[in-house]
């Protein structure tokens, strides 16, 4: 029975289904499956689709698509685990966000997916995001890892700016700062401060392992 | 005076019945009058307001009633005279003129290694010059022929390249804007004697941010013409159909439109399709895809159906190199334009995107738009060219056309032969240094660099370009931006 429920689990997100991931993981929940294995379940179906995309099989759409229907699965699994007075375990966690005047979030939003899917707990702050916000989101998640992007070249600096804002406040110390986009190069990164650059949203889970295990 | 463009003595391809441009016009009211666009600037907002516009204070949504619409687009002319520093090149759009332009890149690219590097002033210069030289580049476009060079700090960019236009060719432009730049292009335009027109681009999906609306009301202000333009891609900042996106493009600009001819009713405003598709397996536009074609002659159409000056998407390649893909890329885009109906279009030039740029490729792609006018110019009809007397006095074989006179009369008339495609028979060919179109190109550079002269400006014009670009320069030190 269990098992028959999350082959459908996986199912509904190969089909990019999260109107069919949230009813199955509330049938899951119902069922008294144990959370941490539907997510393991999850996990283990979103690198598929990961892997289906980097052979040329599946396409942006299907990535952002099965990103919404992994989210979908995860909030029900969530408030299960928070019912239950259980953490759930992690790669760790990051702090995500396209920084100030630049309003690009497609390419944020696949790195998302890809960290979600690589095991990382995303707390993504969405896009034109200012220094303070970053820095508030620090204190508030104590993440591992803050990952900034930015796609136009007039907004690459303000990556600088979060990470000199860091600094003054005495939270850059506990922090691994990476950061991608399509303006930027791992030269811009090293210059700016940052501990890693990733040119592709498979680069940085990657990089964000490697931060993790530095 | 004015320069010769190309003329399209035949109707323009169709892709939409009359009741398909109805339906994406009553689509496009509707989008406009309860979606609405997003507008980041408060005294766009508020002359929106003064006008029956309904302004949401919470999401800066402005919310456009379908009259006021409508009448702003009955106010723009349908054709109009641009002045260039000179005369000779003045541009008249509209119509059926059909206008040429260079597609300009961020750097310069080796011919050999095609790998991008920074341009040099003289980069700049030489580009211009060739740019000049080129008989079907007509006009010349913003941050042309490179975005900037080394060492101009960001800001200055789109200044030292107005200036750099100026001077390095006689030929009207229009340019971009951004951190004000806008105020020293006009005054750089204004000291020559020259209109420019300025772009006022919607950031898709249905916003306008701040420095657009800014540019908008200097422009306006200044008496100057504007190209207003949206800039999605399809599937991504717009819908993935040909259709929406086509609705939402024009949403897009007549909110622009509107602006403009509140600030200035009877403005002067050309529209510009700079939407791409999207390549789904990276995220990075697919210029020249057939769906950019395709809604490039929508575009076209609704437009044209407005009775507006129309320019299509730039011919843009995704190729890194001067190659067949880039050939191919590049005629689809130029050759649905000119057929379609476009006034002013951006060729010359580009290899890879808006990335990189060499004037050999503005030369190899120049060639190409002389046939492409030809093309539009079709043939006449009539006792001469249909030749019946010479038919029948040269009969079937051994009669023959290459001695006759109506031969050496008409076959230049009739046709349109370049100077750097490889033409030689294969026999010449592989007997001489097995040349490519590309080294063609690249003599005929040479040769241009050496012997082209551009009309310079006066003392009191060079006197103002460089009292312009030295208050720009302080006017960003004081912003702290340089």
């Amino acid at each position: 029975m269990s098992q028959e429920i999350l082959k459908r689990l996986s199912k509904k997100l190969m089909d990019l289904d999260d109107e069919g991931c949230s009813a199955v993981a509330n049938e899951a929940v119902a069922a008294g499956l144990d959370p941490m294995e539907a997510i393991g379940v999850l996990t283990e179906t979103i690198h598929q689709i990961g892997e289906e995309f980097h052979r040329g099989e599946l396409f942006l759409p299907d990535l952002v698509g099965a990103g919404a229907a992994m989210e979908a699965a995860m909030s029900v699994f969530n408030k299960e685990l928070l019912a239950k007075g259980l953490k759930r375990e992690s790669m760790g966690t990051i702090v995500l966000g396209t920084v100030r005047g630049d309003i690009h979030s497609i390419g944020k939003d696949i790195v998302r997916t890809m960290l979600t899917a690589g095991g990382f707990i995303v707390h993504d702050l969405g896009v034109d995001t200012s220094a303070e916000k970053f820095a508030s989101a620090i204190k508030e998640h104590k993440p591992h890892i803050l990952a900034m992007s930015a796609l136009l070249t007039t907004t690459a600096r303000e990556q600088e700016v979060v990470i000199e804002n860091l600094k003054e406040i005495g939270l850059r110390e506990n922090i691994k700062v990476m950061v991608g986009g399509g303006a930027l190069d791992q030269a811009f990164a090293e210059k700016i401060g940052a501990d890693g650059y990733g040119s592709t949203a498979a680069e940085a889970v990657v990089l964000a392992k490697k931060l993790m295990a530095s | 005076m004015a320069i010769k463009g190309f003329t399209r003595n035949f109707e323009p391809l169709k892709v939409l019945g009359e009741e398909q441009c109805w339906r994406i016009h009553r689509a496009t009211l509707d989008v406009l009058e309860n979606v609405g666009l997003r507008i980041e600037h408060e005294r766009a907002r508020k002359l929106f307001e003064q006008h029956g516009c309904k302004v949401d204070k919470k999401d800066n949504r402005v919310r456009f009633p379908p009259a006021l619409v409508e009448e702003s687009l009955r106010r723009c002319p349908s054709s109009f005279r641009l002045r260039a520093r000179d005369p000779k090149n003045d541009l008249t759009i509209g119509g059926n003129s059909v206008f040429f332009g260079p597609a300009p890149g961020k750097q310069i690219v080796d011919l050999e290694t095609w790998e991008p590097r920074e341009p040099t002033e003289k980069d700049v210069y030489d580009g211009l010059k060739i740019l000049d030289y080129l008989p079907n580049v007509h006009f010349l476009a913003a941050y042309t022929p490179f975005f900037g060079f080394d060492p101009v700090p960001p800001v200055m960019r789109i200044p030292e390249i107005c200036a750099a236009k100026i001077r390095g060719s006689s030929k009207w432009f229009f340019e971009g804007y951004g951190h004000d730049c806008e105020i020293f292009v006009i005054q750089m335009a204004q000291a020559v004697n020259m209109e420019v027109m300025m772009s006022v681009l919607a950031s898709s999906p249905l916003t306008y941010y701040h420095e657009a609306m800014e540019c908008a009301f200097r422009t306006a202000e200044a008496g100057m013409t504007a190209r207003v333009l949206p800039g999605g891609t399809y599937g991504s900042s717009a819908p993935a159909t040909i259709a929406g996106s086509t609705v939402t493009a024009n949403a897009e600009i007549m909110g622009g439109i509107v602006l403009l001819q509140l600030l200035r009713p009877g403005m002067r405003i050309e529209v510009k399709d700079f939407t791409f598709a999207q390549n789904m397996r990276t995220g990075s536009p697919a210029f020249a895809n057939v769906q950019t074609a395709l809604h490039g002659m929508a575009f076209n159409q609704m437009w044209r159906w407005y009775d507006f000056p129309v320019a299509m998407t730039t011919a843009y390649p995704n190729s890194k190199v001067s190659d067949s893909q880039l050939a191919y890329e590049k005629s689809l885009i130029a050759l649905s334009a000119a057929l379609s109906g476009v006034n002013l279009q951006l060729m010359q030039g580009a290899i890879m995107g808006e990335l990189t740029y060499h004037s050999a490729q503005a030369i190899i792609d120049d060639e190409m738009v002389g046939a492409i006018g030809r093309l539009l110019q079709g043939f006449e009809v009539n006792d001469e060219t249909l030749a019946l007397d010479l038919i029948e006095q040269v009969g079937p074989i051994p009669g023959e056309y290459l001695s006759k006179k109506h031969t050496r009369t008409w076959w230049r008339d009739q046709s349109y032969f370049g100077e750097v495609a490889d033409m030689t028979t294969y026999p010449e060919w592989l007997k001489g240094d097995k040349k490519t179109v590309l080294d063609h190109a690249q003599e005929k550079m040479r040769q241009i660099l050496a012997t082209h002269e551009v009309t310079p400006l006066t003392e009191t014009q060079e006197k103002d370009i460089q009292r312009i670009l030295a208050e720009a320069t302080k006017f960003y030190r004081g912003k702290g931006l340089i």
